[in-house]
């Protein structure tokens, strides 16, 4: 979208020139208020970090240019840090998003309580995080629920919360807390695909596979990438829930970038904590980027 | 259509509660703000010209309030009681002719509607044997009626025939709206009688009765200690029982006194604060600080309000500065009728009694500066902290920052405090005078950034007989040690985690090489400390009918942990243990064990404080010779001051001895204190020079703080140990885990 | 859905003779079909078990005895006089049924302690007004956003995304140093205007409107419609399903925030209920699935409301044609 802007204007010959002109000053004025909110509640404090991120403390003030994103690039925990997030999200988004549609595909199957069940998918959003992390911290315990099950198995215990399974759990609380809303977006977006199209493919003997691949995906590619996107917003707020689990230092697999901005906070280091956010910032930036020409490249030709 | 009809109502109604909230927000803040600069409270204090120190008993009647208090003359061996009606609107005293024998005690009084008094009074009397001492001693109670205009008795009758029992104890009593008679025998019993003193019931509490107090309604509630704190339940005559307990006032062990309130149901005395209480509503109003006027409410022991919207206070102050009672009304009044001095805010978490007196007595005599106090840790530690540090960057950072519960050397090392030396120096005090070692304690670069007026030396304490005659040791060593002897226990009343904590408090260092980051906490020698610690009782056991004195002296429990504030300490201690101790303290690499504790406040001046001048004269009053000698106390008890002349007083106080003369004129030594522990109880006379020496040398050694302990490794390390003590987790697995978590943070901060 | 009754002209005939092809086959293929689907809903059936077992848990747990709540799970939570927590040796289970139906946490948290519904109407008082004024700046904005779109403004939207994904840390402070400077420390308005001017529904209702044909706003503009005019007749009803499942996004993100309130509102009093819930320790869990309970009616009531919306997505799937 970003990439293509100079041929949509070129392409923009409606109404006289004069009128365009007053329609997109005024058009100005709609994005004014939320502008000035997000320079002032969003800028604005970005630039105090990137401020913070280049003085010595908050308290001196003292000029040190890079030395704090060279510190941190070094520093042994935000590496951890950084590798857990990466890896979390790199196996927690893709899950998401794909369970998300085999879970969109079974409801569209025409199974009886559709809507019942659509109803329980999504009620994990509603549940108040004390009990959230009440029933993590039982279900996963070295003596609770989970332990027991596996036992029927005659698989010895495992301490999930402090050892590397604790990946997993905070994994699978994150997919528990989130593929339901990525369903419904998938619903949404799988009966909105043109029926003609799939009857055509039908008749003309393709398999549900290639229906599924060349059709139905093409044509969600724009949801995939917003499914993506809301996945990982909310993969980073799956911090507040290992936090309340396990407290400033959980173990290392369970360490994100969070904690150490978090602890680096509550230790008046800003600075270790502004030099991160930084370098995160920067990474989200080429991410989102490589979303947005991967959305172009392939839901152009269906878009709308 | 008719679904978005709906809709669309809702979304208006949607708006329109937006609008409402928002505006009753706005409207709300501004409210808020304006109170707080237009008004301010202020104390003042009564002239009473009573001829008593003390009032032992108050009532108040409306806007009288009615004393009783007793002098003790000492010449005369006699003493003599008062009775006194106080006009608060006026000002007038008035000393009534109600005439209290000396034997006897007011042990309760309330105002009946027709503005007479109810008094229970406790008549003691005895018999002299031949050596002129009295035996056979024998209380009876009386209520008297008492007219409230000229303090003459209109009656008086013996309660015995009235609860049944002739032993009755009563301490004190409330009258309710009927006229009811509400008698508590300071235990868990109220009796209720009607207003001809009939007796109606006795209701008894499941718990012991703190305090029993009339609200507004014209009912009668008791406080007690409940399962989540202090509670209130209202007495009821009707069904004979207490209520249920009164949601809404705040749960917690912390102490609460209630007052019959004027506007609100009670006024609530609570952590140096006094608010309201609206019974019907639930809610709870504060009032005022304390502190903000210049009160303070430890001694606290009545208040009420007047018709005039004055709150009075009666203030029964018994420490040893200021012995007597005071009268002092708080008043609301425009913030511009107060003297304008210049604010200096004192940040703590918490305030601690001897700095909150001196931070009293400083804003009563100076006239430049006054101390505020934002205490930042009264609801939650970490949210305070946040808090603190939030106003550290914001540059609203408090001039003086006090250090007792902060991690010192991460402020220290952030450049946020200011070098106390040049100040010293300026103001003519040498640092030569200061115990060095805790100077030293507190220097960064050769820089002092804190100081404490008091301390005391926490520390770990063995026979010398058994390990020689040292100041410390390394872990190796003790736990060498205590293999080899295998006692029964390592503390009086250990258990494993605190056994371990003990290995570990001091040490943790050793496990950690802050310059290559690594950690060791799978090594061996954690492994060998989890389960050396294991091998102690999970659970102390609490029955034993040998006492402790005993198992230390038959080498069944090899160490006591503890701290030693005074001399006399000391001295318990040496007894305690049958033979010269040696003061091990806290294994530790260094083998400097004996941590230095903070008492009375420990601050430093704010490097971004706009009124360093203003800060450094209350640090610098901390730190002068008539303070820290005031610090000086007979029995020692708090800690010993900083200054070095001061200190020698205080040993020479300690050493001095105290005679008195027996019945055949000869001299005998008095004990200056008796002090125990468990089952062994000594009494303490006078110290010796080596003794004083000893405790000398012990002082000198402490050369850390102990607020210096992480805090955070700690949590990390307990909460993993739990599982290995509990018999769940191998001590491998374990140390694995705390490895695991605990090299995060040492990289984090590195 | 909509389409449903609109396709079938074009190929109506090519329809008729692939029907008349598989007549044939249809009916091993319904038995197949039975199976299939009773499979498929078995596996949903389970999933949805596990997904509901959390407001399960709750709800019934709130009908525990506070004494009952305690000696499930107190040790949970519980500290050991060190600072450590407890460690607990016995097995630790999630217990759904009550041992006694009990009613006395609903009665100390409804009518005894008014501390609890203080604290609810302090989250409805956070939360509402940014909602409703987060989703007015964000209509403007998208509409500004979809409107003769420019380099500039997708420069600024993609800064929007960007400030979006941010974690929360990483303005938390920054956000108190300008609250601070704009005085609003310590008033609602240093929570209100952060979360009205957020860019999450900028963002998501942008994605929304730039899927509207610009066809149908450039018709309007031919019938001589001012900006103000597409924006509220045209825009604004095409929006409001998209407009709905962003308020239901908003409303569940800051009912359950925590943080924010930590550090903008030092008065604990003005604090939501939210802020409780996450500080849950051994002293207070007697009432806290009580209290989780009531906590999650309000969420419960706007989704059931918009659940229909929720489902018609935030995508624009074509409402419209042509």
């Amino acid at each position: 979208m970003f990439f293509s802007v100079k041929e949509k204007l070129k392409s923009g010959k409606s109404g006289s020139n004069r009128r365009t002109r007053r329609g997109k000053r005024i058009s100005v004025l709609y994005l004014l208020p939320s502008v000035i909110g997000v320079l002032l509640f969003f800028v604005l404090p970005f630039l105090i970090v990137v401020y913070y991120s280049v003085v010595d403390n908050p308290i001196n003030h003292e000029f040190v240019f890079l030395d704090n994103f060279i510190m941190v690039f070094h520093n042994a925990a935000f590496q951890q840090a950084a590798k857990n997030t990466m890896m979390f999200s790199v196996t927690a988004v893709p899950l998401a998003v794909i369970l998300s549609l085999l879970l969109a595909m079974m409801l569209e199957s025409k199974i009886p309580f559709q809507s019942q069940f659509r109803t329980f998918f999504l009620s994990p959003m509603m549940v108040p995080i004390a009990s959230v992390v009440l029933i993590w911290q039982v279900l996963f315990h070295y003596n609770g629920m989970m332990n027991e099950i596996i036992g029927w198995f005659g698989i010895n215990k495992i301490d999930w919360l402090n050892s590397s399974y604790a990946q997993v759990v905070i994994v699978v609380l994150f997919l528990w807390k989130n593929l339901g809303y990525n369903m419904i977006l998938f619903m949404a977006a799988l009966s909105s695909i043109p029926k003609d199209i799939v009857e055509v493919a039908v008749l003309e003997s393709a398999s549900p596979f290639q229906i599924f691949w060349h059709i139905k995906l093409r044509y969600m590619s724009s949801t995939i990438l917003f499914v993506t996107i809301m996945s990982l917003i909310n993969s980073f707020k799956v911090f507040r829930e290992i936090y309340l689990l396990k407290g400033d230092y959980p173990y290392d697999t369970m360490y994100m970038l969070q904690h150490f901005m978090n602890n680096t906070f509550g230790k008046l280091d800003y600075q270790k904590m502004s030099a991160a956010a930084i370098m995160m910032a920067i990474v989200m930036v080429i991410i989102i980027g490589i979303l947005f020409l991967t959305e172009n490249y392939f839901g152009k030709d269906v878009e709308g | 259509m008719k679904k978005g009809k709906n809709k669309g109502l809702f979304q208006i109604a949607l708006f329109a509660m937006c609008i409402t909230i928002l505006a009753s927000g706005c409207g709300k803040k501004d409210k808020g703000e304006k109170e707080e600069k237009e008004f301010a409270y202020v104390a003042e204090y009564a002239q009473l010209d009573v001829k008593c120190e003390h009032i032992a008993q108050t009532v108040a009647a409306g806007d009288v309030l009615y004393m009783a208090g007793s002098s003790w003359n000492e010449e005369t061996e006699i003493g003599t009681n008062y009775f006194y009606k106080y006009n608060m609107l006026e000002g007038t005293l008035e000393l009534l002719p109600l005439d209290v024998s000396e034997n006897s005690y007011i042990n309760g009084m309330a105002a009946m509607k027709d503005g007479n008094l109810a008094i229970v009074v406790n008549n003691s009397t005895y018999d002299v044997d031949e050596n002129g001492e009295p035996i056979n001693w024998q209380d009876s109670m009386e209520m008297w009626k008492v007219s409230g205009e000229d303090g003459t008795m209109m009656d008086s009758i013996p309660m015995d025939g009235i609860l049944g029992d002739e032993n009755t104890y009563i301490n004190s009593m409330c009258i309710d709206g009927q006229g009811n008679y509400y008698l508590c025998n300071g235990d868990s019993t109220i009796f209720v009688l009607n207003p001809q003193l009939e007796k109606l019931c006795e209701i008894n509490s499941d718990n012991w009765i703190n305090q029993m107090v009339s609200s507004k309604e014209g009912d009668v509630y008791v406080t007690s200690y409940g399962e989540t704190g202090m509670e209130i339940r209202k007495i009821d005559p009707d069904t004979k029982s207490l209520g249920e307990k009164v949601e809404g006032i705040s749960d917690g062990y912390g102490d609460r006194q209630f007052f019959t309130g004027l506007s609100k149901s009670f006024l609530v005395g609570k952590s140096g604060k006094m608010f309201s209480f609206d019974l019907s509503t639930g809610t709870e109003e504060e009032l005022f600080d304390w502190l903000s006027v210049d009160v303070n409410s430890d001694y606290l022991s009545a208040a009420g309000e007047l018709s005039d919207g004055r709150i009075f206070a009666v203030i029964n102050d018994y420490s040893e500065e200021n012995d007597k009672t005071d009268l002092v009304f708080v008043k609301k009044v425009k913030a511009s009728e107060v003297a304008a001095k210049e604010e200096i805010t004192y940040g703590a978490m918490w305030v601690d009694y001897n700095l909150k007196k001196n931070i009293i007595s400083f804003n009563k005599t100076n006239d430049k500066y006054r101390i505020v106090v934002k205490e930042y840790g009264s609801d939650d530690y970490q949210t305070g902290l946040t808090q603190f540090n939030a106003d550290l960057t914001t540059g609203k950072c408090p001039d003086i920052i006090d250090l007792s519960s902060i991690n010192y050397s991460q402020y220290a090392n952030m450049g946020i405090l200011e070098d106390l030396y040049p100040y010293m120096e300026k103001s003519g005090l040498k640092k030569e005078d200061y115990l060095e070692n805790v100077l030293h304690a507190f220097e960064v670069d050769g820089k002092l950034f804190g100081i404490t007026p008091q301390f005391y030396v926490t520390t770990a304490m063995a026979k010398a007989s058994n390990v020689g005659n040292v100041d410390g040791w390394t872990l190796s060593e003790m736990l060498d040690f205590v293999e080899k002897q295998d006692p029964e226990n390592v503390f009086a009343y250990g258990n494993r985690s605190q056994i371990f904590y003990y290995c570990i408090y001091n040490n943790i260092d050793e496990f950690i090489d802050w310059e290559t980051g690594k950690c060791s906490f799978d090594g061996e020698d954690f492994i060998r400390t989890l389960e050396f610690a294991a091998k102690f009782p999970e659970e102390p056991n609490y029955d034993d009918e040998e006492g402790i004195s005993a198992k230390l002296r038959s080498d069944k429990i090899l160490l006591m942990q503890g701290s030693v504030s005074s001399v006399q300490e000391y001295q318990m201690m040496n007894g305690l243990f049958g033979e010269p101790i040696a003061y091990v303290g806290f294994p530790n690499n260094e083998r400097k064990g004996n941590l230095i504790q903070t008492t009375g406040g420990c601050m430093g001046i704010s490097s971004k404080s706009k009124n360093k001048e203003g800060a450094w004269e209350f640090v610098k009053g901390i730190l002068s010779q008539e303070y820290q000698d005031s610090l000086i106390q007979e029995h020692g008890g708090w800690g010993f001051p900083v200054k070095k002349s001061s200190l020698e007083k205080q040993f020479d106080l300690d050493m001095t001895q105290e005679f008195y003369e027996d019945e055949n004129g000869n001299q005998i030594e008095q004990t200056k204190t008796t002090w125990g522990y468990d089952d062994f109880e000594m009494e303490i006379y006078a110290a010796t020079r080596e003794e004083v020496e000893a405790v000398r040398e012990l002082l000198m050694s402490a050369q850390k703080l102990s607020g210096n302990v992480n805090e955070q490794m700690m949590n990390i390390i307990t909460e993993e140990t739990e599982a290995f003590f509990s018999g769940q987790k191998s001590a491998a697995d374990t140390a694995g885990v705390i490895q695991n978590r605990i090299q995060i943070y040492v990289n984090e901060n590195r | 859905m909509r389409e449903k009754t609109e396709y079938n002209s074009n190929n109506a005939v090519a329809l008729e003779r692939w029907n008349r092809s598989v007549r044939k086959k249809k009916k091993i293929k319904h038995t197949r079909q039975l199976v299939r689907i009773t499979l498929v809903t078995m596996v949903a059936a389970w999933f949805a078990l596990l997904f509901l077992m959390p407001i399960v848990l709750t709800i019934t747990n709130s009908f525990m005895s506070a004494s009952e709540i305690s000696a499930n799970y107190g040790q949970v939570f519980a500290t050991t006089d060190t600072g450590g927590k407890v460690y607990i040796a016995e097995k630790v289970n999630l217990k759904f049924i009550p041992d006694m139906v009990s009613f006395s946490q609903y009665i100390t948290v409804l009518f005894k302690s008014p501390e609890y519904l203080l604290k609810f109407w302090n989250s409805v008082i956070l939360v509402v007004p940014i909602v409703a004024f987060q989703l007015l700046v964000a209509a403007g904005a998208s509409f500004g956003f979809t409107r003769y779109r420019g380099r500039i403004k997708e420069i600024i939207f993609f800064v929007y995304i960007i400030l979006m994904l941010m974690p929360y840390q990483v303005t938390l402070v920054p956000n108190y140093l300008v609250s601070d400077w704009l005085n609003i420390l310590d008033t609602n308005w240093a929570i209100w205007l952060p979360g009205i001017f957020s860019p999450f529904a900028v963002y998501l209702l942008t994605k929304y409107m730039r899927r509207i044909p610009a066809s149908v706003m450039e018709a309007a503009q031919i019938d001589g419609a001012g900006e103000w005019q597409i924006f509220k007749k045209v825009c604004m009803p095409l929006c409001k399903g998209a407009m709905c499942s962003i308020a239901i996004l908003i409303f569940i993100d800051y009912w359950n925030m925590v943080e924010q309130p930590l550090i903008l509102l030092s008065d604990p009093e003005k604090h939501p209920l939210s802020v409780f819930l996450s500080k849950i320790n051994s002293g207070e869990i007697g009432l806290a699935f009580a209290v989780a309970t009531i906590y999650m009616v309000p969420p419960i009531l706007v989704f059931l409301y918009g659940e229909d919306y929720l489902v018609e997505g935030i995508t624009y799937q074509g409402g419209i044609k042509g």
